[in-house]
C-alpha cells in the first residue's frame, strides 16, 4: 500500500512545537482518569466480593470488610457512571478528535480504513497515522464502553435487588429474568469484567506501542492533551460538529 | 370426592363441627398469614361468610410431589383439612379418592359447570418433545391435559420450581422437552409459586389470599407474588452480619462453620434467592438450610440445577467443550492478550534487528523508497 511507505523522519522544517496539535481536551482526559481508576477499584473490590480470601477472627461487630468492599465497588460504580456520562456528552460537543474513530460500519469507506489500518499495524513502517483514534481503536472502544455499559445495567439489577421496586429495580431490574436469574446475572457480570480486563491489557500495549514506534506523544498526550503530528497524518472526519 | 356446591367456607366449617370461636380463630391466622393488620379481620370474616368456596383442579405433570407434601404439613392458616374445606378441590389425584374414569369425569364437569371460575392448581410441567409422551395422565398426554384444563380457568397456580421455572426436568440438556406452565400458557394470569417444595404456609397463603380477596396477590416481574418472594433469603439472613464483617467458612467442620459464620463462600444461594425461608422457615418454623449449617441451593430460582456444582460460589460455565468458572475463563483470556501482544513484541523486534542488519547495503535504497 502507497501510505505504508512513509518515511519515517519528520520533514526537518518541520519543529516538534509546530507539530503540535492539542486533541485531548481537559473532559476527555478527566474522564479516561476517572474511567481508568474506577475501573481498577472495581475491578480488584469485585474479585474480592467474588471470594473474600481475607477471614477477620474474632466478633462480627469489630469488623466491616465486606461491607467496606461492597461500598468501595458501589462508590467506584457511580463513579465510572459519571466518568462515562461526560464522556459521551463531550462526544457531543467537543472537538472532532473526541468523535475521532466512530465505526461507521454503513459506510463502505470505513471497511477500507479498518483494513488499512490492520495493514498498518502488521508493518513497521510508518503509514498514515490517525490524528485522533484509529478505525480499529475505535471499534475498542465502542466494545469497551459497550461492556460497560452491560457491567453497569447488570451490576445496579444486582444492586437493586436488596430494595425490589426501588429506582434501580425499576429501571434495569428487567435483566434478571432476562438473564435466566440472579445467579446468572452474577456470573455475566464476572465474566465480563474479565473481558475489560482484556481489553485493558490491549489498550496499554496499543498506547505503548504506537508511541514508541510513530513517536507521536501518545501516553503524554492522555495527560497533557497535546499529540505529535505529521504532514499527511490523517486529520479526524468533521461529521457532527 | 364430591363437586363443589355453593356452600361457603363458613357453611363447610359447620357442617365439620367447628364452632364460631375457632371460626374467627382460623379468620385471624389467615389474616395474620398474609401481613394483614387486625383491622382486616372483619373483612375476611365476611368473605369466609359469603363467598362460595372456589372450585380448585390441582393437576399433577412431571414431578415429584413435594408440593403436595409440603402443603398438607401447613401449619398456619390452620391445618391442612380446614383448607381443603375453604377451597373445593375437586380434582387431585394424589389426595383424591375416586379413580379412574370417574375423577376424569369430575374434572370435565368442574370444567363445564364452572367455566371461567375455578382456579387452576399446576404442580409439575409438562414435556413437549414427541407430542408430549413422555407424562400421560388418564391415557392423554399431560400437555394436552394442561392446555384443555387450563383454557376455562379463571387463573392459574404454578406449584414449585418445576411448574414456574422448569426445574430439574427442564434442567440441561432437557431430554423430555419440559417446559414451566407459563411457557405453555398464554393469556390467563398465572401466579408462580417456585421452591422445591415451596414452603407449606406461602402455598396456603396464596390460596387464602386469592380466597379472601377475590383477587390475585400483587406478582413481581417473575410472576411471583410480592409478599413471600419480595426479598432475597441474604437479606433477611441472621448470618448476614458475618457476610458484611468478611467472616466465612471456609471448609466444612472449620473453626468458622463452627462459629456459624456465613456459607457465602461454600456457595450459598442466598444473595441470589428470593424466598421467605429465612423469615417464615420450615417445617412449622423450626429451621431452614442456613439454619443447620448448609448453604442455600437457590431452589425457587430459575435454573438452578444448571447453576452447579452448589457448593461452589461461581459455577461452571457451559462453553462447549469446556467446563470452566468466570475466573478460569477470564485468566485465560488475558493470557491470551499477554501472549499475543508477546508475540507482537518479539516480531516487531525481530524486523527492526532484521532492518538494522540490511541498513548499510540499503542505505542508498531506502533513499529510493520515499517516492
Amino acid at each position: 500500500m502507497a501510505t505504508i511507505a512513509q518515511p519515517n523522519a519528520p520533514p526537518a522544517n518541520l519543529d516538534p512545537i509546530e507539530r503540535r496539535r492539542y486533541v485531548w481536551e481537559f473532559p476527555v482526559r478527566l474522564s479516561h482518569w476517572v474511567n481508568a481508576i474506577a475501573i481498577g477499584v472495581l475491578f480488584l473490590t469485585g474479585l474480592f466480593i467474588a471470594s473474600p480470601v481475607a477471614a477477620p477472627n474474632g466478633e462480627a461487630y469489630n469488623h466491616f470488610l465486606m461491607g467496606k468492599m461492597r461500598l468501595l465497588h458501589f462508590a467506584f460504580a457511580y463513579a465510572l457512571v459519571v466518568g462515562i456520562a461526560i464522556r459521551v456528552y463531550w462526544f457531543f460537543v467537543g472537538n472532532n478528535y473526541a468523535r475521532s474513530g466512530f465505526p461507521f460500519f454503513w459506510r463502505r469507506s470505513w471497511y477500507k480504513a479498518v483494513f488499512g489500518q490492520v495493514v498498518e499495524y502488521t508493518h513497521l513502517e510508518r503509514g498514515h497515522i490517525n490524528i485522533g483514534h484509529n478505525s480499529l481503536a475505535g471499534i475498542s472502544y465502542v466494545a469497551f464502553f459497550a461492556m460497560c455499559g452491560f457491567e453497569g445495567v447488570t451490576g445496579f439489577a444486582l444492586y437493586g435487588e436488596s430494595n425490589p421496586g426501588g429506582f434501580w429495580d425499576k429501571l434495569v431490574g428487567w435483566t434478571t429474568p432476562l438473564l435466566g436469574g440472579s445467579f446468572r446475572v452474577h456470573m455475566w457480570h464476572h465474566l465480563v469484567a474479565w473481558l475489560i480486563v482484556v481489553f485493558v491489557v490491549l489498550h496499554l500495549y496499543i498506547a505503548i506501542y504506537d508511541s514508541v514506534l510513530y513517536k507521536n506523544g501518545i501516553v503524554d498526550s492522555i495527560i497533557a492533551g497535546p499529540k505529535f503530528y505529521e504532514p499527511g497524518d490523517h486529520d479526524a472526519d468533521k461529521w457532527i460538529s | 370426592m364430591e363437586p363443589s356446591d355453593q356452600f361457603t367456607t363458613y357453611q363447610v366449617l359447620q357442617r365439620h363441627g367447628v364452632d364460631r370461636r375457632d371460626f374467627l380463630k382460623f379468620c385471624t391466622q389467615s389474616a395474620a398469614a398474609l401481613g394483614l393488620s387486625a383491622a382486616f379481620v372483619p373483612k375476611v370474616v365476611a368473605a369466609m361468610e359469603t363467598k362460595p368456596r372456589i372450585p380448585v383442579l390441582w393437576l399433577h405433570g412431571l414431578e415429584c410431589t413435594c408440593c403436595s407434601e409440603s402443603f398438607i404439613r401447613s401449619s398456619h392458616p390452620i391445618a391442612q383439612d380446614i383448607l381443603l374445606n375453604m377451597v373445593s378441590l375437586d380434582y387431585d389425584d394424589t389426595l383424591q379418592a375416586a379413580a379412574g374414569f370417574q375423577v376424569e369425569e369430575i374434572r370435565h364437569k368442574i370444567m363445564k359447570d364452572y367455566k371461567g371460575q375455578y382456579l387452576l392448581a399446576v404442580e409439575g410441567n409438562a414435556p413437549t418433545k414427541d407430542g408430549g409422551v413422555y407424562c400421560t395422565v388418564g391415557g392423554e398426554s399431560f400437555l394436552k391435559v394442561l392446555q384443555e384444563t387450563a383454557a376455562d380457568a379463571k387463573a392459574i397456580v404454578a406449584w414449585g420450581s418445576c411448574a414456574s421455572n422448569g426445574c430439574i426436568q427442564a434442567a440441561r440438556p432437557n431430554p423430555t422437552g419440559a417446559m414451566p406452565v407459563r411457557k405453555l400458557i398464554t393469556g390467563k394470569p398465572i401466579i408462580n409459586v417456585p421452591g422445591c417444595p415451596p414452603i407449606a404456609e406461602v402455598m396456603t397463603g396464596v390460596l387464602t389470599y386469592i380466597l379472601t380477596f377475590d383477587a390475585l396477590p400483587e406478582l413481581d416481574r417473575q410472576g411471583r407474588p410480592k409478599m413471600f418472594y419480595g426479598q432475597r433469603l441474604h437479606d433477611k439472613c441472621y448470618r448476614r452480619a458475618f457476610f458484611d464483617s468478611g467472616q466465612f467458612v471456609e471448609a466444612w467442620d472449620d473453626e468458622g462453620a463452627r462459629k456459624g459464620w456465613c456459607l457465602y463462600k461454600m456457595g450459598c444461594r442466598g444473595p441470589t434467592t428470593f424466598n421467605s425461608c429465612s423469615t417464615f422457615k420450615w417445617n412449622c418454623g423450626q429451621g431452614w438450610p442456613v439454619n443447620s449449617g448448609n448453604p442455600c441451593i437457590g431452589c425457587a430460582e430459575d435454573n438452578f440445577w444448571d447453576n452447579g456444582p452448589f457448593y461452589q460460589r461461581l459455577s461452571n460455565v457451559v462453553v462447549p467443550g469446556i467446563d470452566s468458572t468466570p475466573d478460569q475463563i477470564g485468566k485465560t483470556l488475558t493470557v491470551i492478550a499477554g501472549v499475543g501482544v508477546g508475540a507482537h513484541l518479539i516480531t516487531m523486534a525481530a524486523r527492526k534487528q532484521a532492518s538494522k542488519l540490511k541498513t548499510p547495503e540499503d542505505g542508498a535504497g531506502q533513499a529510493g523508497e520515499k517516492e
